[in-house]
C-alpha cells in the first residue's frame, strides 16, 4: 500500500451491544479521488466517520491512511496524520469566534510552544490570521470574523466547519453531510470550493443525502446500508442498482434527492 | 443532565460487604478490645448511621441529576435547629411529653419544603443549554447561594450558639457486659431501614425505575417518556427527607445543635461518598459507616485534632488509587458524538 | 489612605491573584473547590521559609508559588482522571486534606498557627496583583488561552483537532496552583500570621463564586468577580449575615439569568476599544 491510496479499510468492524453497526467494511481510496458515503438513516455512514476519526475503537479490521496505520492511533495524533472531518450536527466551539472557531484548526500546523505561547488576540494582522481570513473568503464567507458563532445561519456554519476541517491541510477530508441546510446557489458555490480545493490538495470522503451536489462533486460512490457496502462504484451507477433501490424504497427508482420522489 | 456513572441500587455482593465488615470489626472488637472498644465501635456505627444517611442524599442528587447539591448539608442543619427553635419558643408544648418528636417531625418538613425552593430555583432554569465543561457547575453555585441563605437566615433568627435539644428518655440496653443507649440502636436502626428502603424502591418501583432511566441518560429518559418534570421534584423530597432524618438523629443522639452543625457532617458525608465510591448507594452506606468509625477511633486514640487529617489523607489516597472507591464502577471521562 | 481602606485593597489585591489561580484551570473548563488547599500551600510555606529558615521574601514568595505549582502539578493527575461534578468532589478533598494537615501537624504549629516575621507593604501587593491580572491577560489572548477555551467548550471535538487535552489541562492546573500559592504567600506577608482554620472550604466556595459570577470567558471575569464581592458590600452598607443572604440570594439570581457569568467574550468584543475605533472611523466615513 503506497501514498497513492488515501484510505484503505479492510474488515472494519463494530458493534454496539447486541447490534453490529459497521460490518466487514472495506475499500480504498485512491489519493486525489472524490467519493459519496451514501445510505439510508441509520446505516453506519457517521459511525464509520467516528472509527475512522478514532472518537470510537474498532472492534476489529485495519485502517490505513496514506500508508500508515491508525486503528490504534489516539484521536488526536491521527489529525497530525493528515485527517480532518466536519460534523453531521453541527460541531463549533460555541464561545470562541468564527475565526477564533476556524484558527483552531490549524492546531497541527502550528509547531513550537513559542508560537502557542504568542498573544495572537492581540496582534491586528498575524501569518496565521490572515491564512484564515483569506481561506473563509475563498469558501465565500463574508461575516465578521469576530461574530459569535451561534448568531450565524444554519449554512454558514456549515461552511465554517468545512473551512476549519482545511485549516489542518489534510490528507484525507471527510466531510458529513456538508450541503445539508444549504440553499440551490450556497450549494453550488460548496461544489465550486470543494472541487477548487480537490484540485491537487486533499482526498475527500463526503456523507451526503443530496443526489444532485454529489453527482456534481463525487465521481465514485459507497452505498451503506445496515451496515454493510452494497454499492461501490461509478455515482451515475447508483440510481439503477436493484440493491440500492431496494434499500432505500422499496422498488423505485432511486431520485435526485436520494429520498422518496414526489408522489 | 447526563451523569458518568449510574446510580445503581447494588450488586447482591455490595450488602454483604458491608456486613461482614461490620460483623468482623464487632467479633474483633469483642474479642480484643474489650469493652471500651466495642462500646466505640457501636458510637462509630452509630455517628455512621448518621453520614450514611446525609451521604447517600448526596449521592442520589448526583447520580440522577449530576447536582453536587451543597445545600444537603444545611437542611440537615435546618431540621435540628427548627426543632430546637419550636421547643424553645414553646410552640410544641400541645404534645406534651412527645413535644421532642412533634419538633423534630416539623423540622424535617421544613428541611423537604427548603429542598423544594432550591429545587424550583435551581433546576426550573436549566432549560437552556449553557453547552460546556462548566456547565453542570450551575446548579453547584446556586445550590452555594441557597447554603448562604439559608445558614445566615437561621443565624439571624435563632442566634449563632450551639443549644441543648433534650430528649426525655434514656432508656439504656444491656447486652452481656455492654450498655447501648436505646437512641443509638433505634437511630441506627432506624437509618439503614430507611436507606434498605430507598434502595428496594429504586429497583422495583416505577418511580425508581425512572430515577435510574435519567441518571443513565437523561435524553435517552425523555424519549422513553419518563416524565422529568413530576420525577425531578422527587429526587429533592428524598433529598430534604434524609438530611432531614439525618438531623433529626443526630439531635437525638447527642443532645445538642447548632447552626454550623451542618458544615462539619457535610464534609464527612462526602468523605464518605468517595470513599464508599462515588454512583453507588450501597457504596455511600458502607463509606458512611467505615468513617463514622474511623472517627471515633481516630479520636479515641489521636484525640480531635487528628480526625480531619485522618479521614481526608486516607480519602486522597483512595481518590488516587482507587478513584471510584471500594464499590463504585471506573468513573471514566466519556464523551459524546 | 485610611488604614481602613489600605487593609480593603490588600485583600482585594490577594483575593484577586486567588481568584485568577481559580479561573485559568476553569477557563479550560475545571473547576477547583479546593482553592484554599493551594492558597494555604502558599501561605505556610513562605511562613515556614520566613520564620525558620529565616529566608527574606524575595525567596520566600517565589518558593512558595513553586512548591504551590509543583504540588498543583503532582495533584493534577489523579483529579483530571475524572470530570464533572466527580472532579469538583476530588478538588474539594484535596482542600481539606491540606487544611486537616496543616490542622493537625505541629511541624506548622498545628492549631496555633504560625508568625511571620516579614511583612510586605501594600504597593508591592498591588504591583503583584496588577502583574498577575497582565499576564492573564496576555495568557488568555495566546493560542494556548483559545486551546483551552476549546477544550471548556467541546473537549472531544478540540481533541480530534489535535488538541492535548490533558496536557493543557495539567498546565492550567499547575498554573492556577501557583498563582493561588501566590496569594497565600502574599496573605501571609501580609498578615503576618497564618493559621490553618483560615483555609476552609467556605474560602474555597468564596473564591470559585467570585470566579464564575464574573465568567470564565473572558479574562474580565475574575476582574469583575472580585470587585462585585468586594464592593457590594461597601455599597449595600449591610452589614452581618443580612449581606451573606443578598450574596446568597444574587447569586442564585445570577445562575439563573446569566449563568455564564457577567463577562462573556461577546461582551468583551462588543465593549473592546478596537470595536470602538471601527465604529468611529466607520461614522467618519460615512460622514
Amino acid at each position: 500500500m503506497s501514498e497513492k491510496t488515501a484510505l484503505a479499510l479492510k474488515g472494519v468492524t463494530k458493534h454496539f451491544g447486541g447490534i453490529t453497526v459497521v460490518d466487514r467494511v472495506s475499500f480504498d481510496i485512491p489519493a486525489g479521488a472524490r467519493t459519496a458515503l451514501i445510505g439510508p438513516n441509520g446505516a453506519g455512514k457517521t459511525t464509520l466517520f467516528n472509527l475512522i476519526s478514532g472518537v470510537y475503537p474498532v472492534d476489529s479490521g485495519s485502517i490505513v491512511l496514506a500508508g500508515a496505520s491508525i486503528e490504534n492511533v489516539p484521536p488526536r495524533l491521527r489529525v497530525r496524520a493528515g485527517l480532518a472531518r466536519s460534523f453531521q450536527n453541527i460541531r463549533l466551539m460555541p464561545h470562541l469566534s468564527v475565526i477564533e472557531n476556524v484558527m483552531l484548526g490549524q492546531h497541527v500546523q502550528v509547531s513550537g510552544l513559542a508560537s502557542r505561547l504568542t498573544p495572537i488576540a492581540w496582534q491586528r494582522r498575524s501569518k496565521w490570521k490572515e491564512i484564515a481570513l483569506s481561506k473563509l473568503r475563498d469558501a465565500g464567507i463574508d461575516v465578521d470574523p469576530d461574530a459569535d458563532v451561534s448568531t450565524l445561519s444554519y449554512g454558514l456554519r456549515k461552511r465554517i466547519e468545512v473551512v476549519r476541517a482545511l485549516m489542518s491541510r489534510p490528507r484525507l477530508l471527510m466531510l458529513d453531510e456538508p450541503a445539508a441546510g444549504l440553499n440551490s446557489r450556497e450549494t453550488a458555490d460548496l461544489t465550486a470550493f470543494l472541487m477548487s480545493i480537490a484540485q491537487g490538495g486533499p482526498t475527500l470522503l463526503v456523507v451526503e443525502h443530496d443526489m444532485s451536489f454529489v453527482h456534481e462533486l463525487c465521481e465514485r460512490t459507497i452505498v451503506l446500508n445496515f451496515g454493510r457496502i452494497i454499492y461501490d462504484g461509478p455515482t451515475r451507477g447508483v440510481g439503477d442498482d436493484d440493491e440500492v433501490r431496494a434499500a432505500y424504497l422499496g422498488r423505485r427508482r432511486v431520485g435526485m434527492t436520494g429520498a422518496s420522489p414526489a408522489a | 443532565m447526563n451523569s458518568d456513572a449510574a446510580v445503581r441500587p447494588g450488586t447482591i455482593s455490595a450488602p454483604s460487604v458491608v456486613g461482614a465488615v461490620i460483623v468482623i470489626l464487632a467479633l474483633g472488637g469483642a474479642f480484643y478490645g474489650g469493652e471500651s472498644i466495642v462500646r466505640q465501635l457501636v458510637s462509630g456505627l452509630t455517628l455512621g448511621a448518621i453520614y450514611m444517611t446525609v451521604a447517600v442524599a448526596f449521592t442520589l442528587t448526583i447520580g440522577v441529576l449530576n447536582f453536587l447539591n451543597f445545600t444537603i448539608p444545611t437542611l440537615f442543619m435546618l431540621t435540628g435547629m427548627i426543632a430546637w427553635g419550636l421547643m424553645a419558643k414553646g410552640y410544641v408544648r400541645f404534645a406534651g411529653g412527645w413535644a421532642w418528636l412533634a419538633a423534630l417531625a416539623a423540622g424535617v418538613a421544613v428541611a423537604v419544603v427548603a429542598s423544594l425552593i432550591v429545587e424550583r430555583f435551581t433546576f426550573r432554569y436549566l432549560k437552556m443549554r449553557h453547552g460546556d465543561a462548566t456547565e453542570h457547575a450551575i446548579p453547584l453555585v446556586s445550590s452555594l447561594g441557597f447554603l448562604l441563605i439559608f445558614e445566615h437566615l437561621v443565624l439571624l433568627s435563632l442566634g449563632s450558639e450551639s443549644e441543648r435539644f433534650a430528649v426525655p428518655f434514656n432508656a439504656d440496653i444491656h447486652v452481656g457486659y455492654l450498655v447501648i443507649g436505646a437512641a443509638q440502636v433505634a437511630s441506627s436502626v432506624l437509618a439503614v431501614a430507611v436507606v434498605a428502603a430507598l434502595s428496594f424502591v429504586l429497583r422495583k418501583s416505577r418511580i425508581g425505575r425512572a430515577l435510574r432511566t435519567i441518571a443513565e441518560n437523561a435524553d435517552t429518559a425523555l424519549l422513553l417518556g419518563v416524565e422529568t418534570n413530576k420525577v425531578v421534584p422527587v429526587v429533592f423530597v428524598l433529598t430534604g427527607l434524609l438530611a432531614g432524618l439525618a438531623g433529626a438523629l443526630f439531635t437525638v443522639n447527642y443532645g445538642h445543635v447548632s447552626p454550623f452543625m451542618g458544615d462539619e457532617v457535610g464534609t464527612k458525608a462526602v468523605a464518605a461518598m468517595v470513599i464508599g465510591g462515588l454512583g453507588s448507594i450501597w457504596g455511600s452506606i458502607a463509606g458512611g459507616l467505615i468513617v463514622g468509625v474511623i472517627e471515633t477511633f481516630s479520636v479515641y486514640f489521636f484525640g480531635g485534632d487528628s480526625v480531619q487529617m485522618v479521614v481526608w489523607t486516607i480519602l486522597l489516597a483512595i481518590l488516587i488509587v482507587r478513584p471510584q472507591g471500594l464499590l463504585g464502577a471506573a468513573v471514566s471521562a466519556r464523551s459524546r458524538l | 489612605m485610611s488604614g481602613y481602606a489600605s487593609g480593603i485593597l490588600a485583600i482585594f489585591c490577594i483575593n484577586l491573584i486567588f481568584a485568577y489561580g481559580i479561573f485559568v484551570p476553569a477557563a479550560a473548563g475545571q473547576i477547583n473547590l479546593g482553592g484554599a488547599g493551594f492558597q494555604a500551600i502558599g501561605a505556610y510555606g513562605a511562613a515556614w521559609l520566613s520564620s525558620v529558615a529565616m529566608q527574606p521574601m524575595w525567596i520566600t514568595i517565589p518558593a512558595a508559588m513553586l512548591i504551590a505549582g509543583l504540588v498543583g502539578f503532582l495533584i493534577s493527575f489523579p483529579v483530571l482522571r475524572m470530570r464533572g461534578v466527580y472532579m469538583v468532589l476530588a478538588t474539594f478533598a484535596f482542600g481539606e486534606a491540606v487544611a486537616g494537615f496543616l490542622l493537625w501537624t505541629q511541624f506548622f504549629g498545628g492549631a496555633i498557627g504560625m508568625v511571620v516575621p516579614a511583612h510586605i507593604e501594600l504597593p508591592a501587593i498591588c504591583g503583584s496583583a496588577a502583574a498577575v491580572t497582565l499576564f492573564a491577560f496576555y495568557l488568555m489572548a495566546t493560542r494556548f488561552g483559545m486551546i483551552a477555551r476549546s477544550i471548556n467548550d467541546d473537549e472531544a471535538v478540540a481533541t480530534l483537532m489535535g488538541v492535548n487535552a490533558r496536557a493543557t489541562q495539567v498546565a492550567a492546573f499547575t498554573i492556577g496552583g501557583a498563582l493561588a500559592g501566590l496569594s497565600g504567600a502574599l496573605y501571609a506577608h501580609n498578615f503576618s500570621f497564618v493559621e490553618a482554620q483560615y483555609f476552609n472550604s467556605f474560602l474555597s466556595i468564596y473564591i470559585l463564586l467570585f470566579v464564575l459570577i464574573g465568567g470564565v470567558q473572558t479574562a474580565w471575569g475574575p476582574l469583575v468577580g472580585t470587585l462585585f464581592f468586594t464592593l457590594l458590600p461597601e455599597v449595600l452598607r449591610i452589614g452581618g449575615s443580612w449581606r451573606y443572604v443578598v450574596f446568597g440570594a444574587a447569586i442564585v439570581l445570577m445562575m439563573a439569568v446569566r449563568p455564564q457569568g457577567i463577562v462573556t467574550r461577546l461582551m468583551a468584543d462588543r465593549l473592546s476599544l478596537r470595536r470602538l475605533l471601527a465604529k468611529r472611523r466607520q461614522a467618519g466615513a460615512g460622514a
